[in-house]
Parts: C-alpha cells; sequence; structure tokens
C-alpha cells in the first residue's frame, strides 16, 4: 500500500530508534487531535474525530427494539464499521470488507465485553425501556473518511465522544393490566438522556517498529511494524480489552512492559479528549 | 399534502419554488488522495476523493491505450438516511450512480492528454436528504479541480421537479418522494450542453421544457458558486506560497 524506498524505510526506523520520528514527535507522543460533535444531526449522537491526516465519523443511533430471550433485562448495542474509498483505493468495492471486520472485531471486544455482556463499557440495563419487552438498540457506526494509520484509536476516540453527545429521547410507558399485550411506548421529542460515558474506554495501539514501540503511528510507519498491541483502558486505568496484530512474535515481557506504557499514555490522552469534547460541547 | 402553500407560494422547507438549498463547497478534505472535496446541498452532504492521473492498476479494464480510463464507485454511509439500514455493497441503485457520473465526468475530463492511466473517483453520501446524484457530481467537479486534473468545462447537476402545478428547484427528501417527477440535469455551463439527463414519472412536453430550463439555471448557478470556491482556493495557494 506504502511504496517506500530503502532509504527512506531506514530514515523511519532511525528516527524511532533514536526517538525523533520523521514528523518530528516522540515515541510516544500523540498527533494534534481536534473533535467536533453533532455532525450528523439524524443520528443521536455523531462525531468526527481527526488525528493528523486521519479522519472518521462515528454515529450512534437509538431504535426501538424487543430484548433478547437470554437477556430480558438488557438492550444491545451493534458495532459497525466501514471503510470508505476516500480513504484509500485499495478499498473500493469488496475491497475493504476484511479490514473492516478486523476494526469492527476489534472495537466490539473493547466496547461490548463477554459473549454474556458481562464487562461491557456501555451498562446495558440502562438501555431497558420495559423488562422483556422494550428496549432501545443501539447502532454504533463508524466510517473512515481519510487514512492516515492508527485507525483504531481514533475510532474508539470517535466512539467514545459520539457517545457522550448521544441524547436518548424519554420514554413514557403506559402499562396494560395483562401482561402479554405490547405495551404502549410514547417517544418524547423534547426531552433526553444523556449517557454515562465515564467507563468508555479510549484504545492505544502501541506499534513494534524494530527494538522500539510507539504511539499513533502513521501510515509509513505501520508499514514497517513488526507487531502491534491495542490495549483499550479506561479513566480508572482499567484493560478493557487486548488485541494484537502483526505476524512476529512478542517477548511475554515485553507485553507487559507494553501494557503498562498504554496505561500510562491512556492517561494524558483520556484528559486530552475530555477537553476536546468539553470544547466541541461549547463550540456547538 | 400540500407541497407548495396556495397562499404564500413557499414550500414545506421555507424555500420559494425556484430557490435552491444553502450550497457549500470544500476542498482538499481527504490530505492524502490527490483531490477531494466536500459538498452540501442542504443536508444532502457528500465527500469525493479523487486518485490519479496514476498507472492503469488492472490492465483488463484498459479499453484503449490513447485514453485515461475513468472509474467511478458511489458509496452510501450506513447512517446516511433517516432509518438505519445496512445495505450491501454494490446494490442496484449505487452501481447505476456510480455508472451516471463516471459518464458524466468523463464527458468533461479531457481523457485524450494522459493516455495509460487511469482516474479513480470516490463518491461517500454522509447524509442524504435528496438530490445526492446532483450533489455527487458538483463534489466529483470539485476534486477533479482540486487534483488538477484537465477538463473542458466544469459539469454541475441539479435536480427539479413539479409539484402542485408548480416547477420546483432542488428537490429534498420529502418532495423527492412525494412521487412527482424529478429531472435531474448534468451541465457543462460555458460549452451550454447538457451532459446527463435523468426524469422519472410523467411530464407533459411543455411543462418539461419549463422544469429542465429551472433545472439548467440551478446548474448554472452552481457553476459560479464551485468557480468562486475554486478562485478562493487558488487564492489561498497563492497566498501560501508567498
Amino acid at each position: 500500500m506504502v511504496g517506500l524506498s530503502e532509504g527512506e524505510k531506514h530514515f523511519i526506523r532511525g528516527g524511532i530508534a533514536q526517538d525523533l520520528r520523521t514528523d518530528g514527535r516522540r515515541r510516544l507522543q500523540f498527533r494534534a487531535i481536534s473533535v467536533e460533535t453533532g455532525v450528523i444531526p439524524q443520528a443521536n449522537g455523531s462525531a468526527r474525530v481527526r488525528l493528523g491526516a486521519t479522519e472518521v465519523i462515528a454515529t450512534v443511533k437509538a431504535e426501538l427494539g424487543k430484548p433478547s430471550i437470554l437477556h430480558p433485562d438488557k438492550g444491545k448495542v451493534s458495532i459497525f464499521v466501514d471503510c470508505s474509498p476516500t480513504a484509500a483505493p485499495m478499498f473500493e468495492g469488496r475491497g475493504s470488507e476484511e479490514f473492516s471486520a478486523e476494526l469492527c472485531v476489534a472495537l466490539q471486544r473493547c466496547l461490548l465485553g463477554g459473549k454474556s455482556g458481562a464487562g461491557a463499557a456501555i451498562d446495558l440495563s440502562s438501555l431497558i425501556v420495559v423488562d422483556g419487552k422494550v428496549c432501545w438498540d443501539l447502532y454504533i457506526d463508524g466510517l473512515v473518511v481519510s487514512s492516515d494509520g492508527n485507525l483504531l484509536d481514533a475510532l474508539a476516540a470517535a466512539i467514545k465522544v459520539a457517545l457522550s453527545d448521544t441524547g436518548i429521547p424519554k420514554v413514557n410507558v403506559s402499562l396494560s393490566a395483562t401482561t402479554d399485550e405490547e405495551p404502549e411506548v410514547n417517544v418524547s421529542d423534547e426531552e433526553f438522556l444523556q449517557f454515562d460515558t465515564s467507563s468508555v474506554p479510549v484504545i492505544v495501539t502501541l506499534t513494534k517498529v524494530g527494538k522500539h514501540y510507539i504511539v499513533d503511528a502513521t501510515s509509513e510507519e505501520e508499514s514497517q511494524m513488526s507487531s502491534a498491541v491495542s490495549v483499550s483502558v479506561n479513566r480508572h486505568g482499567q484493560i478493557r480489552g487486548l488485541t494484537k496484530r502483526g505476524g512476529a512474535g512478542l517477548d511475554p515481557s515485553v507485553i507487559f512492559d507494553m501494557i503498562s506504557v498504554a496505561k500510562h499514555v491512556s492517561r494524558q490522552f483520556i484528559s486530552v479528549l475530555d477537553s476536546e469534547i468539553l470544547a466541541a460541547e461549547a463550540a456547538e | 399534502m400540500e407541497y407548495v402553500n396556495p397562499i404564500t407560494g413557499f414550500r414545506v422547507d421555507g424555500r420559494r419554488p425556484n430557490e435552491m438549498r444553502q450550497l457549500k463547497g470544500e476542498v482538499g478534505v481527504v490530505a492524502r488522495a490527490n483531490g477531494s472535496a466536500l459538498f452540501e446541498m442542504g443536508n444532502t452532504r457528500v465527500i469525493a476523493a479523487v486518485y490519479g492521473p496514476r498507472e492503469v492498476q488492472n490492465k483488463g479494464q484498459q479499453v484503449n491505450s490513447k485514453d485515461a480510463l475513468v472509474r467511478c464507485e458511489y458509496r452510501m454511509a450506513d447512517f446516511s438516511t433517516g432509518d438505519r439500514r445496512r445495505k450491501p455493497k454494490g446494490d442496484r441503485r449505487s452501481t447505476e450512480i456510480s455508472l451516471v457520473i463516471r459518464q458524466t465526468m468523463e464527458a468533461s475530463i479531457l481523457t485524450h492528454l494522459m493516455p495509460r492511466s487511469q482516474i479513480d473517483i470516490f463518491v461517500q453520501v454522509l447524509q442524504a436528504d435528496g438530490g445526492t446524484r446532483a450533489a455527487c457530481i458538483n463534489a466529483a467537479t470539485l476534486a477533479l479541480a482540486d487534483a488538477g486534473i484537465p477538463m473542458r468545462d466544469i459539469v454541475t447537476s441539479c435536480s427539479a421537479g413539479y409539484l402542485c402545478s408548480t416547477p420546483l428547484l432542488d428537490l429534498n427528501y420529502i418532495e423527492d418522494s412525494a412521487g412527482g417527477p424529478d429531472v435531474t440535469v448534468g451541465f457543462l455551463t460555458k460549452m451550454d450542453k447538457v451532459t446527463l439527463l435523468q426524469m422519472d414519472a410523467k411530464l407533459p412536453m411543455d411543462t418539461f421544457e419549463t422544469v429542465m430550463d429551472l433545472a439548467i439555471e440551478g446548474c448554472k448557478a452552481i457553476a459560479n458558486y464551485i468557480r468562486e470556491v475554486l478562485l478562493e482556493n487558488t487564492k489561498r495557494l497563492e497566498c501560501q506560497r508567498g
């Protein structure tokens, strides 16, 4: 995908070894992040996140649905990711499917917890309207508009911002006497409930190039990686999910080292994101 | 339903019959593309990105080696419509619109200047509120100009319809789904030529003429706006160069 000469490859690797990357950043430094909320008025919540030349949009749509039989006291959340061909010609046609699925599964792992819904970042029981009958179905859609590496971190950040922008309409239920009947639901279009997004994690991907690892790799740097570990960390420094990509093996001790670095970096990232969210909400 | 108020003559969104929605064009929104643009017509919002001219990637698609190969893909975001539905990629509607955009853009690109090369146009609909076809063509024109691809003229596109015995310019989604005719015109302004003409439903011949003329007027107005955007962008680039 990225055509680099031998000299350029050497330059990138050498820069990372000396803690001065090609764009002047240090190894554990993010690119400038910019956040915008409410970009898609048709959705319940939406956000655009720019990380250098990477640009992603995340939207949250809420629809009333029926809870599953296995979990009558919980709502449903699904995550989909699409890579637009505008980001790279290789995403044309069905070319993006594999890559989109990889991003999608990684995000599901970090945000939705296990199969039982345990450990989910979003409190699923807060989405229930009537036990066993009516619940909110949340559809989270991510769209990659422009890609310059580190898509997973950008998508996770965009989803976090979009969730904090989300307002779910208040529902008034008039309970009928018989339990078998479908309850009458009255969706308010004036009152909205905000979400508790304090436990939604961010993802920090550490990309290993040579002997060192870097955060927020550009696509040139990603082309030189041997492996990458994506750690999702919440505000309290708890690990919510972990994904390792890339073929090369990693020493277990290196992985533990990477996790602790990711935890450290995520603290700064969350505080930057928080202030960006506040600024975006103020601008709206 | 009343689409034009009989007393005031205003439409459902408060526009006059021959009034266009608010236009917004922005160049260079996708950093890594050769050319890119965002185009908004009211609530309809699309992004176009152009990659190329570059070497032909799939030699089998090359029809002749004297002209550039122009390709186009139209895609709608899952969240672009009011009710969220996941559509399979490459459904018939998208394929048809891709083809329409490709043919329209091909008519204005000077393909003979770029033999043995390929130009990819990708359009992504972020929000659909009627007139996506027209918005996509306008976005593609801006993106092609941003990529510096030689063109005969600026192609612009606009739709017009006929509801409540009134010709209406630039239909939004509500008016589009009202069941009346929808005429989409693609127009080369300087050369005064129509490159795209589509209509559904029926319309008397003489009314069709006024509706088409209205759409052409819309195209001309959009062309003026696109020129302004490009001029401003060029001025900005000149400033940056010093």
